[in-house]
């Protein structure tokens, strides 16, 4: 694993770097941003895109996006798209450099949790006029908006659901799976006692995004991340509280392990050892590749079980022009093209990315998938965090806390107050 | 015999130490995605399979990365080899006025750390309309302070009595650096020739951020596009990479490591 670790102290050194970038960025603002160049573009033309457009896109979507490209080409014969395929490790510092620099593409795919700090870098050109809002899942649409602007449209989506293996369910006596708290814990004692399971269910005991699985719980039981004017963070809360007490009880009564190896949750699942954990869609398919067709009719999904409400987490990306882009007419078009129904159905078929777009969940290929439409479901009502510039600071911290409460029993209310005063001397940033 | 088998056995659990992941990253190069993520984990693979390097070669534009990666690494290397003796040794034999202040700043530049002159190197680069470029690859390293340093440092060792043979026979002064100077440096040639290779091969953040399209990308930056992905990665396809990635850099080392033991017992000679 020689480049491995060698990577790995560039990812490391990257998070300084992007430090750096934005430090930079920073100094060099104050003195240009009062006119900011070049103004937003507020309504798209009518005909077909024309010129060069330049396209930035991370990881299997990068290596995809040509393709649909040539259907968007074929639609306009004066357009010409190159896209870059970029590695997802270091595409943030790739992106922040870029902005420092202004050598930006004139479109591109843009992690939903990066939104705040682009924006408030000013490098991205707010959504004009014309595009059917209505039709995005609500989840991904705030992502897009950063204080009362938009900037970019969702382009594909993907939410958390709980996964159970259904033959070693119907051996606990599991017939239905369950709605509410009591009965994902009941079910969870089930597997453990009835089925063989070492534990009932693999949650994350803190280490970097384990908040993403404990926020289900926490919005479920009502608790927001942030004020609704997005200023201040708001981890201390009665709701959060016990939200958090919820996800600690899997661990004090044993149900789910603090000792497990990690990144073993899909062979975890097919050895039966733990029958059940939450993640995101691209689960099912790693499932499958490791335990073969015969665990495929197996592998069930159910929504988050609810308390006051079932609120999963929504991810995903967004796709958004930049300001100094020279072509902002053209890329509006494609990323119009991108949020059309049938673009987004089509989309679906070449990378098994989920449409931001409600309509294109029509589409066969999607209804007619056993695991899909649940998905769909959860959406509607799923949530994002806030798209302030310090989120992933933040994200560390409460990751660090959860860890404490999960592996050396912090209490859930300490939990709570601690990430509360690291997130508040973070600061919102906005 | 009986004295020294302790260290045959602190030789033997270094190397286990050593090679083992090693060898572990070549086989694990020939297994499926569901082999590599087993547990417990299998030590040979149970059906050996070929796909990963088929994936990297078919897949991938791998021959065109390969190409950039070796054009890159050359060229840096060559630069190095030649800028950095030429400056070293102006610095260890030649007087002029302000050599030691001169000596001092290139010292002075070596403590700065990358990371702070990333991000204005890339503003420079860029501005200069070199962005997505070989010459934007390759001109902020042709020349390094360490090796300048390297070099100063071992010409300083040599003895100017030799310097003094060559202007009494009327070798010009060009002629005493390469003739007679420059050859005796070749242990330090070849450590500087090493170590700049494995710099510039191993190189990612910056030929990721340089290249903006995907035909100026290097091997390190292709692997991680297409091994890691944001909820999976391909195991397989990162091992095999890795292989091919290191290859051509065991090459190297073995071709210059020769020169290495034997220049130390050249400089013996003073």
């Amino acid at each position: 694993m020689f480049t491995h670790s060698i990577r790995r102290r560039l990812v490391i050194g990257s998070a300084a770097l992007t430090a750096t970038a934005l430090a930079l960025a920073g100094c060099g603002r104050s003195e240009d941003t009062p006119s900011g160049g070049s103004q937003a573009t507020t309504t798209v033309s009518e005909g077909p895109a024309t010129g060069n457009l330049t396209v930035w896109a991370m990881g299997t979507e990068g290596e995809n996006l040509p393709k649909l490209m040539q259907q968007f080409q074929q639609a306009n014969p004066g357009v010409k798209v190159t896209v870059t395929p970029i590695p997802w490790d270091a595409a943030h510092s790739k992106f922040t450099t870029a902005i420092t620099a202004q050598s930006l593409p004139d479109a591109a795919m843009v992690g939903t949790t990066w939104m705040g700090e682009f924006a408030d870098l000013g490098a991205l050109d707010p959504t004009p006029q014309g595009f059917d809002n209505g039709g995005f899942y609500p989840g991904a649409l705030d992502t897009t908006k950063v204080g009362d602007t938009q900037y970019g449209v969702p382009w594909y989506v993907e939410t958390r659901l709980v996964y159970y293996r259904k033959d070693l369910a119907a051996k606990a006596g599991v017939t239905t799976p369950p709605t509410d708290w009591d009965g994902l814990k009941a079910m969870a004692k089930a597997m453990k006692e009835k089925a063989g399971a070492k534990y009932g269910i693999n949650l994350q005991p803190g280490g970097t995004g384990s908040w993403q699985t404990v926020m289900p719980f926490a919005w479920s039981a009502g608790a927001n991340l942030t004020t609704d004017d997005q200023k201040e963070f708001t981890f201390d809360t009665p709701e959060m509280q016990e939200g958090l007490k919820y996800y600690q009880s899997f661990f004090t009564e044993k149900l789910a392990g603090t000792d497990l190896p990690p990144n073993q949750t899909e062979a975890q699942f097919v050895s039966g050892q733990v029958p059940m954990f939450i993640s995101g869609p691209w689960m099912a398919g790693s499932v499958a590749k490791l335990g073969g067709d015969a665990i495929k009719p197996n592998i069930g999904v159910f929504e988050i079980p609810k308390n006051k409400t079932s609120t999963s987490f929504v991810g995903g990306s967004n796709f958004v022009v930049f300001k100094t882009s020279k072509n902002k007419d053209s890329a509006w078009k494609l990323v119009k093209f991108l949020s059309d129904a049938k673009t987004q159905a089509a989309w679906f078929k070449m990378s098994s990315d989920l449409p931001a777009v409600k309509s294109a969940w029509q589409d066969p290929s999607i209804a007619s998938d056993p695991l899909l439409p649940v998905f769909g479901k959860q959406l509607e009502s799923a949530k994002a965090p806030p798209a302030v510039v310090n989120w992933e600071q933040v994200a560390n911290a409460f990751d660090t806390e959860i860890e404490k409460m999960a592996k050396s029993g912090q209490s859930p209310a300490d939990t709570a107050k601690a990430t509360q005063t690291k997130a508040s001397s973070i600061g919102t940033g906005s | 015999m009986r004295r020294t088998w302790w260290i045959y056995l602190i030789g033997v659990l270094g190397l286990v130490a050593v090679a083992a992941p090693f060898l572990w990253m070549v086989l694990g190069s020939f297994k499926t995605q569901g082999e590599l993520l087993r547990v417990p984990p299998t030590w040979w693979p149970d059906n050996p399979t070929t796909q990963n390097y088929g994936d990297l070669f078919n897949k991938a534009s791998f021959p065109r990365y390969f190409l950039n990666s070796t054009l890159v690494a050359l060229v840096v290397t060559a630069g190095n080899l030649t800028f950095c003796s030429m400056i070293g040794y102006a610095l260890a034999k030649l007087r002029f006025k302000g050599r030691d202040a001169l000596f001092v700043l290139v010292l002075a530049t070596l403590m700065i750390p990358g990371m702070v002159t990333f991000v204005p190197l890339f503003v420079l680069v860029t501005n200069a309309g070199l962005a997505n470029s070989y010459p934007g690859l390759i001109l902020p390293f042709l020349v390094s302070p360490f090796g300048v340093f390297l070099m100063r440092q071992f010409f300083s060792g040599l003895p100017d009595d030799l310097m003094d043979a060559g202007r009494v026979d009327g070798t010009s002064e060009l002629g005493i650096f390469g003739r007679i100077m420059l050859p005796l440096t070749r242990p330090a040639l070849a450590t500087l020739g090493i170590l700049t290779f494995l710099g510039s091969w191993n190189n990612f953040l910056w030929p990721l951020v340089i290249a903006q399209t995907e035909d100026k990308y290097t091997l390190p930056v292709a692997l991680a596009l297409y091994s890691t992905g944001q909820n999976a990665q391909n195991y397989g396809l990162l091992m095999a990479g890795a292989v091919v990635v290191v290859l051509p850099v065991l090459v190297m080392f073995l071709a210059f490591q020769r020169h290495v033991t034997k220049g130390i017992a050249i400089t013996g000679l003073k």
